[in-house]
């Protein structure tokens, strides 16, 4: 797939232009038939999802004839339902909790990985830091105590002793680790870490993905039925993906400004989404990407995220995932 | 006076605000009054769109939650043999864990208000709509005579006795409403909302934005404060009597031993008819939307039944750890303090205005605050479950300690026996009803502050294992703990009212009288 890469001043321009449109509830397509689908994003507005941002204002998916909602997470909004009821077309989850809705009986299927390497790292202060898993054992660690298959996992992966690590359960924010409550946290690279640094906290990550903790995280989800009877939907609404994703990568400062943008009730701060974006885009993009496109996966990929499921418990086939639809976004 | 002492409470609680702050500092903890204030200022526009939606969305369900208790308890004065019923039901639905219903309205509502506006209404109709059948019964017979001598029927008793009684009763079950909307309106916008207090709340508490999350805290306070305080002053501009603080008087119509199970049968084969006629009506997936067959079959004879419950037996042992202290603990506190202040009438004048503001702010702003004071382990659950119990136990328990009959204590005086002598022979008994009713109204207070807790704080317990199965998709467990939860919600409710009504035959025969 090949698009001129748009400026940051153009992206802009589309974006404000789209703004005023969607506020005047207007569409220059209307005549056109449009298809309504809309994405269950899995939390808050923010940069995390900017390429979904940066189609919408483009007008991308509405040339597509996809009139396409995004719809909101949050800590109290599963993205499963939604998809399994029709309500979203495509749903934002991740290996791990797809797999557990399979086991449920929800007819999922992976059909697109924005994160290519999982999010999720140890942070801790440079005085007292965790560098390797090995560092771990002796140290107290924060974290959802939702969370422990993930740092067992982890232990299991490196031969570290996961019972030498103190579990102190901690909600979701960087304040036990910066009040030196806790040795480190269990979060996403691209959150609690962000949100240290523009509070002028400098932290060390380790990423666990940099240590065999192979999951693919923010994948596109789509049930079986919506695979066989609304493809053309399903590949129109993954191009678009694609298409504002590499927007967003070649100009990751504007992507976060339009984010600011487009949604100012939000409480969202402009250096803190761009240094999430900036943190974020390593994450999504690689050797393989780069070769296949936005999304893709290597047969590898999938056998070693069949391997860290196990390990949490999580009895899967390869047939979770379903490269079809990106097939025809990239063809 | 009140106001003069109200605003020495509010400069008393500003300064130890600033201390706190001045203590912690350096610790991302706490910012204080002066640097909330400048934030605010900064970042006026966005806290008052936030605040406009959901003010707006808790007043909607504000009225949409009055209009229902009006409605139900006016079908329950014309059909007087549903009023069991209607009150079995109404406690049913209340004692349902916002935590779960929330992401099911979401499902069932789509993007939008919806959820917001109907949490707020869940969160308001029962302690509207208990004051007042408790109201429209609280009439003197001798007015009804008078209706009936005129040979007037029961419309002219309803318009100029029953309505005329229960207005007190109305306004003080909006008052209590208003908070309890604002709160609904929060937990409905975890579910997904765009914008709201809510959704800053999340933000701010991952950006670490401590002067932003204590500006929406003191907010998020304040208005609820407001709202009950507006109320209060209008009941008192256009009321000749002041709202009762006693809303709920146990049963007054005695039922027999063998009326109660049945109506109990009732209201549960109700519940589950409805719950599963909703389900087939609405075809909604089996996937998320269980049936009441799913949850039996998930808890007595699916092959993994025995470690379902076993895992829900181990949550539900660990809330029990938490809320048992906490709601004996808000309890004794709040009898406590009001017996404290009944004998020390000066500190009386300072504190309770404070008590009675503070009472008005809902818990998701507490929430997270007391426990990064207190600690993320059981002391910050237990004290949580100990505030949400401790305030009304307060206002109510001082309002029964007034109502000790002063005849006696005057028999008393006479006798020159001292403070403690009235105190604990005429005052105390005196203050059952009160400490009662308020102990019976708090079981659901208390199981919703303990979940909403777990869940979005701690972790553990059933709150935690509630979130847990939603993001795992396990719906069979998420269903059965609601269930559970409700059912021991309601089962607690009952047993402080049995126990009420064994004391109160004692100390306060007149409450229990048929």
């Amino acid at each position: 797939m090949t698009h001129s890469p748009l400026t940051r001043r153009r992206l802009l321009q589309g974006g404000t232009a789209g703004l005023a449109l969607g506020l005047s509830g207007l569409s220059p397509h209307a005549a056109r038939a449009q298809e309504a689908v809309a994405l269950q994003l899995s939390w808050l507005h923010s940069v995390q999802f900017a390429g979904s941002y940066i189609a919408l204002q483009n007008g991308w998916w509405r040339e597509a004839g996809l009139d396409v909602s995004l719809l909101q997470g949050g800590p109290n909004a599963p993205v499963e339902p939604p998809v399994v009821a029709g309500t979203a077309l495509v749903g934002i989850s991740a290996a791990d909790y797809a797999a557990a809705a399979v086991a449920q009986g929800a007819p999922f299927r992976i059909i697109g990985v924005a994160m290519q390497k999982n999010p999720f790292a140890i942070a801790s202060l440079p005085g007292n830091p965790v560098e390797t898993p090995a560092d771990l054992p002796g140290k107290s660690i924060g974290m959802a105590i939702a969370n422990t298959p993930v740092l067992q996992a982890l232990c299991r992966l490196n031969g570290v002793d996961f019972d030498a690590i103190r579990i102190v359960p901690t909600q979701y924010t960087a304040q036990p680790l910066v009040a030196a409550e806790v040795d480190c946290l269990l979060c996403w690279e691209t959150d609690l870490p962000v949100a240290m640094a523009i509070q002028g906290i400098e932290a060390r990550t380790m990423l666990m993905a940099d240590h065999g903790y192979a999951l693919h995280s923010q994948t596109y989800i789509a049930t079986e039925d919506s695979l066989a009877r609304r493809r053309d939907a399903l590949v129109a609404l993954m191009a678009g993906e694609a298409r504002g994703w590499e927007t967003c990568r070649a100009d990751s400062d504007a992507a976060a400004e339009l984010t600011v943008a487009m949604f100012p009730d939000a409480g969202l701060d402009l250096p803190t989404q761009k240094l999430q974006a900036r943190r974020q885009l390593p994450l999504m993009f690689s050797d393989l990407t780069e070769r296949h496109g936005f999304g893709w996966w290597s047969d590898e990929a999938v056998e070693a995220n069949i391997r860290t499921l196990a390990l949490l418990g999580r009895e899967v086939t390869p047939a979770l995932w379903d490269r079809s639809i990106l097939e025809a976004v990239h063809a | 006076m009140t106001m003069r002492n109200g605003l020495a409470g509010l400069i008393l609680l500003l300064a130890f605000w600033q201390a706190s702050a001045l203590a912690l500092s350096g610790r991302h903890l706490i910012a204080g009054p002066a640097e909330v204030a400048q934030w605010t200022a900064a970042h006026a526009g966005l806290l008052s769109r936030a605040l406009a939606v959901t003010g707006g969305n808790a007043a909607a369900g504000f009225v949409l939650g009055n209009l229902a208790a009006v409605a139900l308890a006016g079908l329950a004065l014309l059909w007087p043999r549903l009023t069991g019923l209607v009150s079995g039901l109404a406690l049913v639905v209340f004692c349902l864990p916002l935590v779960a219903t929330g992401p099911i309205l979401r499902v069932m509502m789509g993007p939008g208000d919806g959820p917001q506006i109907a949490l707020a209404a869940l969160a308001v109709y029962y302690t509207t709509l208990i004051p007042l059948l408790a109201g429209l019964r609280a009439v003197p017979a001798a007015w009804l005579d008078l209706i009936h001598v005129y040979g007037r029927g029961r419309m002219a008793e309803l318009r100029h006795v029953r309505l005329r009684a229960a207005l007190p009763y109305l306004v003080a079950g909006l008052q209590i409403s208003a908070p309890a909307a604002f709160l609904g309106a929060l937990v409905g916008e975890f579910t997904g909302a765009e914008r709201g207090m809510g959704v800053l709340t999340i933000r701010f508490t991952r950006a670490l934005d401590v002067p932003a999350l204590w500006s929406i805290a003191a907010l998020a306070a304040a208005v609820p404060v407001a709202a009950y305080a507006l109320i209060g002053a209008l009941a008192h501009r256009f009321l000749d009597e002041t709202p009762p603080v006693l809303l709920a008087p146990p049963g007054t119509a005695r039922r027999s031993r063998r009326a109660a199970p049945v109506s109990a049968l009732a209201v549960i084969a109700t519940v589950l008819g409805a719950w599963w006629a909703g389900m087939r009506l609405a075809g909604l997936s089996p996937f998320f939307a269980k049936r009441p067959g799913d949850v039996l079959a998930a808890l007595i004879w699916a092959p993994d039944a025995a470690e379902a419950r076993q895992t829900l037996a181990g949550a539900l042992a660990q809330t029990g750890a938490h809320v048992l202290p906490g709601y004996a603990a808000g309890l004794a506190a709040g009898a406590g303090l009001a017996v404290l202040l009944a004998l020390l009438p000066a500190l009386s004048a300072l504190v309770t205005p404070l008590a009675i503001a503070l009472r008005a702010i809902p818990i998701v702003t507490t929430a997270p605050l007391i426990v990064l004071l207190v600690g993320r382990g059981a002391a910050g659950v237990v004290v949580l479950v100990a505030v949400m119990v401790f305030f009304p136990t307060f206002v109510a328990c001082q309002h029964g300690l007034r109502q000790a009959p002063g005849q006696i204590l005057d028999v008393f005086r006479t006798y020159a026996a001292g403070r403690w002598r009235q105190m604990i022979h005429v005052r105390i008994p005196a203050m059952l009803p009160a400490l009662f009713a308020s102990a019976r109204m708090s079981v659901p207070a208390a199981v919703l502050a303990v979940t909403v807790v777990e869940w979005l704080a701690t972790g553990g317990g059933i709150g935690g294992l509630m979130a847990l199965s939603a993001s795992v998709s396990d719906y069979d467990m998420l269903w059965s703990s609601v269930v559970l939860v409700t059912l021991i919600s309601w089962l607690g409710h009952a047993a402080v009212g049995a126990a009420e009504r064994r004391v109160l035959t004692l100390y306060a025969p007149e409450q229990v009288r048929p």
